[in-house]
């Protein structure tokens, strides 16, 4: 599914955020990316989804070079990707039923289609109950299994979700990971960025760690 | 079809959540349009008084005091099987006389101490409506050049400096209108960007799910859009009423100038395209704005 091979980001001065990094994550796969702040994790997350380029090397999903895309065809690949962000980014000036079917809305999908689609997936994460509150009326953990949800609408074959249980407790934090092997489990890759060990321990799946850019350990 | 729907209902949405701000772009545009619609209702009515004098034209052909009435006669069969003629007079010298010092009286003293009447007679030539200058110079050229003929005048020099004037004019206002259309164009960018800073998050989920630029772009687009729209819309409401207190002030004396006719508002056509002129400059300032989403 994501092939790295000698992949590097260098920023300004010489610094180093990845170094040299070569691995492989299975289709279907559910894998930890962990390490301490600064160790590449969110910098590799955002080569993925395209919001930066490598400087040296090159990312492969699903056989496509990434560096070999056009404009629309990143556009067109971003379109399988799911994502999570640890501040949820949902829009506050939208209701929860809004913010998933806003996805398919710009997408061009017709308006029924839109909020049927969007019904379903926050049924699935339990928040049907609340699909005309306001993000800001939401709990943590509500507004983060409606980011889960704005991320499965558009049926992606990658979830990729950064520190999503950053600002969490334990209890919701675990909440989400089971959502996320849910999904999973439907043969949806995930790639979780977390330096959250405990949770790592709890959920028990294979984790690359990363430190200063290079790949530390793999278990 | 989609996007366009997406793109004026989201526009719309931040034109009326940025009312304020919106305001002033809406109102450079209204006035860039009201300097250029002014300056054309202008320069239109004096183009239709210029081509009102010049389908009036006329041309003079002066006789020699010895042109004998055969000659004469040949340069009238000229005239009549010109074309060009819509009638013409004869003027003898008796009333060509006279008519100097009825129109000059001021200057009748001149003609006394004369032994003999110095005016030429001459024939009027009214040229047809609609024919060619160039071929009513051509026929000047030509009787100029007929035994019996002094001199043929067809003076259209201070038609072709009045034209040349409002050509310049028109020229001036344009670029004064192009200017206002630029600075109209910068206050919609600025003011569309400011909204697009507000909506910042929202642009980068909708660049992150691989919206098309169609959808990132679009609305701010069609905000500019709708805001050059409105400010033209304004602009022609505007000139409407000033058009009519300008008449109901001045209307008799407009009228007048213009020879009994009477001055006319800018044709449908020419509003037509102020109002696409002003949604075009504020298309133009959202693009600019745009690039910025995406």
């Amino acid at each position: 599914m994501i092939e790295t091979h000698h992949l590097s980001k260098v920023y300004s001065r010489g610094l180093y955020a990845l170094r040299d990094l070569t691995l492989t994550i299975e289709k279907a796969e559910f894998v930890f990316l962990t390490g301490p702040s600064g160790a590449g994790k969110s910098t590799f997350l955002r080569l993925l989804l395209l919001q930066e380029r490598p400087s040296e090397g090159e990312v492969f999903v699903n056989g496509q070079n990434l560096a070999t895309l056009s404009r629309s065809e990143i556009q067109e690949y971003r379109r399988g990707i799911g994502f999570i962000f640890q501040d949820f980014k949902l829009i506050p000036s939208r209701t929860v039923l809004e913010n998933i079917s806003f996805v398919p809305e710009v997408l061009g999908v017709p308006a029924a289609q839109q909020r049927r689609r969007a019904f379903q997936v926050l049924k699935w994460v339990g928040l049907q109950h609340r699909m005309n509150a306001y993000p800001h009326d939401l709990s943590g953990g509500e507004q983060q299994r409606i980011a889960i949800a704005r991320a499965l609408v558009n049926d992606p074959v990658l979830v990729i979700a950064d520190e999503p249980t950053g600002n969490l407790d334990p209890d919701l934090s675990l909440e989400i990971m089971n959502l996320l092997r849910e999904i999973n489990a439907g043969g949806t890759t995930v790639l979780v960025a977390t330096h959250d060990r405990e949770l790592i321990r709890l959920v028990g799946r294979r984790t690359i760690t990363l430190e200063q850019g290079k790949v530390v350990e793999v278990a | 079809m989609r996007s366009v729907e997406y793109a004026f209902r989201q526009g719309g949405a931040s034109l009326w959540r940025s009312r304020g701000s919106s305001a002033f772009a809406v109102l450079a545009i209204a006035l860039a349009l009201i300097v250029l619609g002014a300056l054309l209702i202008v320069t239109w009515n004096a183009e239709q008084l210029i081509a009102q004098w010049s389908s009036a034209a006329e041309f003079s052909v002066y006789l020699r005091d010895d042109a004998t009435s055969d000659q004469r006669g040949a340069i009238e069969t000229a005239i009549d099987q010109s074309g060009l003629a819509n009638g013409r007079d004869f003027v003898s010298k008796a009333e060509a006389f006279t008519r100097f010092r009825r129109e000059f009286a001021e200057l009748s003293e001149l003609t006394t101490g004369f032994d003999e009447n110095p005016f030429p007679a001459s024939i009027e030539v009214r040229v047809r409506p609609g024919a060619e200058h160039e071929s009513a110079e051509a026929l000047v050229r030509r009787l100029i050049t007929m035994p019996g003929v002094a001199d043929a005048r067809y003076d259209r020099d201070w038609l072709n400096r009045v034209g040349a004037g409002l050509g310049t004019v028109r020229a001036a206002g344009f670029a004064l209108a192009l200017l206002m259309a630029v600075a109209a164009a910068v206050t919609v960018a600025t003011v569309v960007r400011l909204g697009l800073r507000a909506r910042r998050e929202e642009l980068e989920i909708m660049e992150l799910v691989g919206a098309p630029l169609a959808f990132i772009r679009g609305p701010f687009v069609a905000e500019g859009f709708l805001q050059g729209g409105i400010g033209a819309l304004l602009a022609m409401t505007a000139l409407w009423v000033g058009f009519l207190v300008a008449m109901a002030w001045w209307g008799t004396d407009l009228n007048n100038l213009l020879g009994g006719g009477s001055v006319q508002f800018l044709p449908i056509r020419l509003c037509l395209y102020l109002i696409l002129g002003g949604m075009l400059v504020g298309s133009a300032g959202g693009l600019v704005a745009a690039r910025d989403a995406a």
